[in-house]
């Protein structure tokens, strides 16, 4: 009982939480307009696609009457074939993400989960299946789904760096990756060969901070992780500009030429930029590749 | 005192400490700044990344050089470093400082104080005794050790006059007991007086004299004087010398009452000469408000001269009871009076209620009986804050009521009816003469005539304070001139008429005497000393030697005389006295005096009060020190990137500092005014009625939307005005309904609605009983109404005239139905001599918009709606009351259009359209 109690309390407390950012990623997603979603060819679905003559076989349910009345010859109305895909979100949780520069910007945690819910919120009105990787939130349809997600992605992760889920991963289906991507690179690299492997493509998305781009600070300095796990004292941070530049160039190559070798698409985003050119990238690579 | 450069150092071994400075700089290079935290995701591709150097990061050498100047300053300032350490100088024996401590030394006294006080340091080190003797105010010289001197050193002030013959003898005296010889210090401002010769030998017999005196001569300024419609102002120096320029500073109270300078005037001294003039023509307004001219740049009391009433003239408001005999002038009752204060007073013109706003000294009434209740109100008033009211007697006063049976506040006296005649072809007696004035009266001294008569006049009840208010009588002791005080003025009455028809007074030189006591009119010759026999004057404000005026305390009175006469001294200080109503000032010169040099003889040594004092700079050192100290802080900080911190701080700081003056505001009375102003607003007067201010409310927000879809006016949400609380100017119409229970306004409330009304603000006031008793006293609304507005400001009405502006400003309207419709609506009459032109559909009207409408329509309940914009209140039935309604919302437009745009309707551009749309 009582445990039923806290557990409530508690998610009452984390639900207050959520429409801000249900509010927030509608709004986003409302800037977007659905494109065309089609296949191109009769099947099931519910936009018109052609009249044509109705042949033998064709049970006299489908006979469309208010074209039929025209004439003599009877037709048919057949349907767009609109497919459902199953797209795989993962956003990173990682105490990393929590991190902005400047107290004027969102944080990295804030701008990946608006363009992660965004994008779920765009691909559930356009008739898709959207889930979480892994075994926690399986894709299905639906705006209960996307109250699912924000629910999910509404709880912090303890550790410094969250490695990519890349357990249960429905073959052929889409899949988004949205984090910083600062953690260590061979469970990136694991998960994207193993996506590729069961024929999954998807998205990249690699969300940095305006400061991590350009390393402004000076002086002698310790750096720590958010988490607190990693250190390093420095005692001319200027002097390390270079080499730090350097070192992040290395890193998005290696990205580049990862998602390169496994064919998904590689993006970058800064929390400084409009939320809304990325989710445009977001929205424009995902309907090319089902389109 | 050790002496490095120039620079003397109270504790030189502290210097050795500047040898520690390179070992500092050592230190302060080996330690690097403290370490910042930051947090940074991307740490993980940090690490690994080696620093270049081991100790890098080191303090900049700038900051070091900072830090080096901070323990330099701090080191070399508490070695006491003192410039211009002075020189001993020899000298031995006791030593008398003579001052001579007159007015012409104040402008340059500090000078002479440190000139002193060096003299006395000097005269400590030597071990020499010395005594201070001023002149001006002589004691026995005492010798006492410097130091003794130096804590009374503040106390020796200059004073307003020069040494007198007997303080000069008093000197002489003093120093004859002192025993043995001394050798003198003579600090003279360089002008000699009486007895100078006998001080200096004196002091010559008794050992050396060296004399000290300022740079420069001194200059001061004469009485001004007041001459054919200018202010003479002349100066004078003592010595002549080159060609000099000064400038003359005339000073006064501005109409705030702040000091200020009101002129100021070029003097040129020629070369070679010593007086100077200057000719100042000015306005007698602003010529009134001097009280001193003063020399810019000198400090003394010699540069500055007191005026009085000498260079008044005074304003005076000739008023008599009928004035429309055109062309009789030498009839008119106040010819005399014209003739007598001519020469000496500014006239001030038109009706009683136009002069008083112009605060004329005098308001002589002739021959006026009657006032009107306000005119007597302000007049009063008027008195009361210090005006002389001066009346005449005459017939119509004769024939009056006035002060018959009680005593009436604008007359000294209670009358009796009718007066009497003596003298006359149908009396019996003489013509009666004047009895010499009482000691009391301020008429005491005049000679009286033997030929002044009086044949009629007003007779005074005996009254019990008659006696005191009497201040001129006839032979036979009846009162021919009375006098009451009334606040701050005074009232008095002349018994007879101004004009010679009940007396031979006014053709007497008597009479110009009487009115230059009463200080009615006022003149440079009444300072002469005839004028003055018998007169004591109380001193109000003394100078002091710097010629600042202070209070003068309980300094005994002066006589009149001696005043103008005698030499200033301690006995008679320079300053302004009073005697009765009239003031005169006595300055330090007068205009027979001569400024003469000090001569000295050759082999006197004379030197100039150049002074270099000590200067400690161990204190600026230790301040700078802290201000390198400051900028060190905010360096490091920016260094090691933590200049946020401190920026925010100031931001903090800055923030505490300037709350409170944001706070001082009343925020209250802002929003109101902020609320008023934003947007145009009509306001409706909260009667205190809720269901009357309901529906006032819900009709000024009716009006608002009529006027909001029909026209560019566009108001926000109406505002219900308190009146004893709010303020009204900004609103350009006020709808004032009556409710018979409402309170009446404060008297504040009323000077605040007097003021609206003048400043163009209009009120509609609506009794809401559809003027069933036509502005009578008979309905309730119509008897609160009256009651309401009597206290205020309102120009005689009319019913609105078939072509007054309200019936075109918006709308072309004939009547202005509210919720009942059909009776008279008053606005402010036209003009008596407004006349129609031919051709002409209107005629030319008032300029301004009419202060008041007064109706009894109830045009709130008309325009009422609610807040879904449905009409609260029915009017008329079906729909010729929705046509009633439609008028009165019309009415209330064309009431705004009227407000705001006055009687732009009436011009006459508009006559073709208007004549276009009436269809004539």
């Amino acid at each position: 009982m009582n445990a039923a109690l806290t557990l409530r309390e508690r998610s009452e407390a984390e639900a207050s939480r959520l429409p801000p950012l249900l509010a927030r990623a509608e709004q986003l997603a409302g800037t977007v307009l659905l494109g065309d979603h089609g296949r191109r060819r009769s099947g099931l679905g519910d936009d018109f696609w052609q009249y044509r003559p109705a042949q033998i076989g064709d049970s006299r349910r489908m006979i469309d009457h208010r074209r039929s009345a025209r004439g003599d010859q009877q037709f048919v109305r057949e349907r767009e074939w609109q497919i459902a895909q199953s797209v795989m979100l993962w956003v990173d949780q990682g105490a990393s993400m929590r991190f902005a520069s400047d107290k004027n910007l969102s944080t990295k945690a804030d701008r990946a989960r608006l363009l992660g819910l965004a994008t779920a919120i765009l691909l559930v009105r356009g008739g898709e299946r959207v889930g979480l990787t892994g075994t926690t939130l399986p894709p299905r349809r639906g705006n209960a789904q996307i109250i699912r997600l924000a629910e999910a992605w509404s709880e912090d992760a303890e550790s410094d760096y969250a490695p990519p889920e890349h357990r249960a991963m429905i073959p052929h289906a889409r899949a988004v990756f949205i984090s910083d991507f600062l953690g260590p690179l061979d469970e990136v690299e694991l998960a994207l060969t193993k996506a590729a492997d069961r024929g999954v493509r998807g998205l990249v998305l690699q969300v940095l901070d305006p400061g991590e781009e350009t390393f402004p600070y000076r002086g002698r300095t310790i750096f720590e992780s958010v988490g607190g796990s990693v250190r390093h004292e420095t005692l001319k941070a200027g002097d390390l500009r270079e080499r730090y530049l350097e070192r992040l160039a290395k890193r998005k190559d290696a990205l580049t030429r990862l998602c390169r070798a496994t064919g998904w698409q590689l993006g970058l985003h800064h929390s400084d930029d409009s939320a809304q050119a990325a989710l445009l990238w977001l929205y424009r690579a995902l309907d090319g590749g089902t389109g | 005192m050790t002496v490095l450069a120039g620079i003397g150092f109270t504790a030189p071994w502290v210097l050795m400490g500047l040898l520690t400075l390179p070992i500092l700089w050592l230190i302060l290079r080996a330690v690097p700044p403290a370490p910042i935290r930051r947090l940074f995701p991307a740490v993980t591709l940090l690490l690994g990344l080696r620093d270049d150097e081991s100790v890098s990061d080191r303090t900049p050498w700038w900051l070091l050089l900072l830090r080096m100047l901070v323990a330099a300053a701090i080191i070399i300032g508490l070695a006491g470093p003192v410039l211009n350490p002075s020189r001993d100088q020899a000298g031995s024996g006791p030593l008398l400082l003579v001052l001579d401590a007159s007015w012409a030394g104040a402008t340059r006294w500090s000078t002479t104080l440190d000139q002193i006080d060096v003299q006395l340091t000097e005269a400590g080190r030597a071990g020499r005794t010395v005594a201070i003797l001023r002149l001006t105010e002589p004691e026995a010289p005492v010798f006492q050790a410097a130091e003794a001197w130096r804590g009374r050193l503040p106390g020796l002030t200059p004073t307003p006059w020069q040494p007198t013959r007997a303080q000069v003898d008093m000197a002489l005296s003093a120093m004859e007991q002192v025993d043995g010889g001394f050798d003198t210090h003579w600090f003279s401002d360089r002008l000699t007086y009486e007895g100078h010769e006998a001080i200096l030998s004196a002091l010559r017999a008794r050992g050396d004299v060296t004399v000290y005196q300022a740079p420069s001569p001194a200059v001061a300024i004469l009485p001004a004087t007041y001459q054919d419609g200018v202010i003479q102002l002349s100066a004078q120096r003592a010595e002549p010398g080159p060609a000099d320029r000064i400038t003359i500073l005339a000073q006064g109270r501005d109409p705030a009452g702040a000091m200020r300078v009101l002129q100021s005037a070029e003097m040129e001294f020629a070369s070679g000469e010593t007086q100077a003039q200057v000719e100042l023509s000015l306005p007698s307004e602003l010529r009134a408000r001097i009280t001193r001219f003063e020399i810019q740049g000198e400090r003394s009391a010699g540069a500055v001269t007191l005026t009085d009433d000498s260079l008044r003239r005074r304003e005076v408001a000739l008023i008599a009871g009928s004035l429309n005999r055109e062309g009789l002038e030498l009839l008119s009752p106040l010819h005399y009076l014209t003739q007598v204060l001519t020469p000496t007073a500014d006239f001030v013109d038109g009706g009683l209620l136009e002069v008083l706003p112009a605060n004329p000294d005098v308001i002589v009434l002739a021959d006026v009986a009657k006032l009107a209740g306000f005119e007597q109100t302000a007049l009063v008033e008027w008195v009361e804050q210090g005006g002389l009211l001066l009346r005449f007697a005459g017939p119509r006063m004769a024939a009056s009521d006035l002060g018959r049976d009680t005593e009436d506040t604008l007359l000294p006296v209670r009358l009796r009816s009718g007066g009497r005649s003596v003298g006359g072809a149908m009396s019996w007696g003489e013509a009666k003469g004047l009895s010499p004035f009482p000691e009391n009266s301020p008429f005491y001294g005049l000679q009286v005539p033997e030929d002044v008569t009086v044949t009629t006049q007003v007779m005074a009840q005996p009254d019990p304070n008659l006696a005191d208010r009497v201040i001129a009588s006839l032979s036979d002791g009846t009162p021919l001139v009375t006098r009451k005080a009334l606040g701050l003025g005074q009232v008095v009455l002349f018994h007879v008429t101004a004009d010679a028809e009940w007396s031979s007074l006014p053709l007497s030189g008597l009479f110009v005497e009487m009115l230059d006591r009463l200080a009615v009119s006022s003149a440079a010759k009444s300072r002469q000393e005839s004028q003055l026999q018998g007169t004591t004057w109380e001193p109000i404000q003394v100078m002091d030697g710097f010629g600042v005026l202070s209070d003068a305390g309980n300094l005994p009175g002066v006589d009149g005389v001696e005043l103008v006469t005698s030499q200033i001294g301690p006995d008679l200080r320079p300053g302004l006295y009073e005697s009765g109503k009239q003031k005169l000032a006595r300055n330090v010169l007068t205009d027979e005096t001569v400024l003469s040099p000090a001569v000295w003889p050759s082999d006197v040594p004379i030197k100039g009060q150049e002074v270099s004092t000590e200067t400690p700079i161990g204190g600026i050192l230790l301040s700078l020190a802290l201000l390198l100290l400051t900028i060190d802080v905010i360096a490091s900080l920016a260094l090691s990137g933590r200049l946020g911190l401190v920026r925010a701080a100031a931001v903090a700081l800055g923030a505490i500092l300037l709350v409170p003056e944001v706070q001082a505001q009343t925020p209250e009375s802002t929003d109101f005014a902020l609320s008023a102003t934003q947007e145009l607003v009509l306001a409706h007067v909260l009667t205190g009625d809720q269901q009357v201010d309901d529906i006032a409310a819900a009709g000024m927000r009716g009006l608002a939307q009529t006027l909001f879809f029909r026209t560019s006016v566009e108001p926000a949400e109406p505002i219900g005005v308190d009146l004893e609380r709010d303020e009204l100017a900004f609103f350009p119409l006020l709808y004032w309904p009556i409710s018979p229970d409402q309170p009446q306004p404060s008297a504040e409330a009323y000077a605040k609605l007097n003021a609206y009304l003048r400043s163009g603000g209009m009120i509609l006031f609506d009794t809401r009983d559809a003027d069933v008793a036509r502005f009578g006293a008979a309905s309730p609304n119509g008897r609160k109404l009256q009651q309401i507005a009597a206290p205020l400001n309102i120009p005689s009405l009319e019913p609105v005239p078939r072509d007054h502006v309200l019936t075109r400003a918006f709308y072309l309207l004939q009547d202005f139905p509210g919720r009942y419709a059909g009776t008279e609506v008053w606005v402010e009459a036209a003009p008596m001599d407004a006349e129609q032109i031919e051709g002409m559909p209107f005629r030319n009207l008032n300029d301004n918009v009419t202060p008041v409408v007064i109706g009894g329509n109830d045009w709130g309940a008309a325009w009422a709606i609610d807040r879904n914009g449905q009409a609260l209140l029915p009017v008329g039935r079906g729909y010729a009351g929705e046509r009633q309604r439609e008028l009165a919302n019309r009415f209330g437009v064309n009431l705004v259009m009227h407000v705001l745009t006055g009687n732009y309707k009436s011009d006459q551009v508009h006559v073709p359209a208007l004549l276009d749309r009436l269809g004539q």
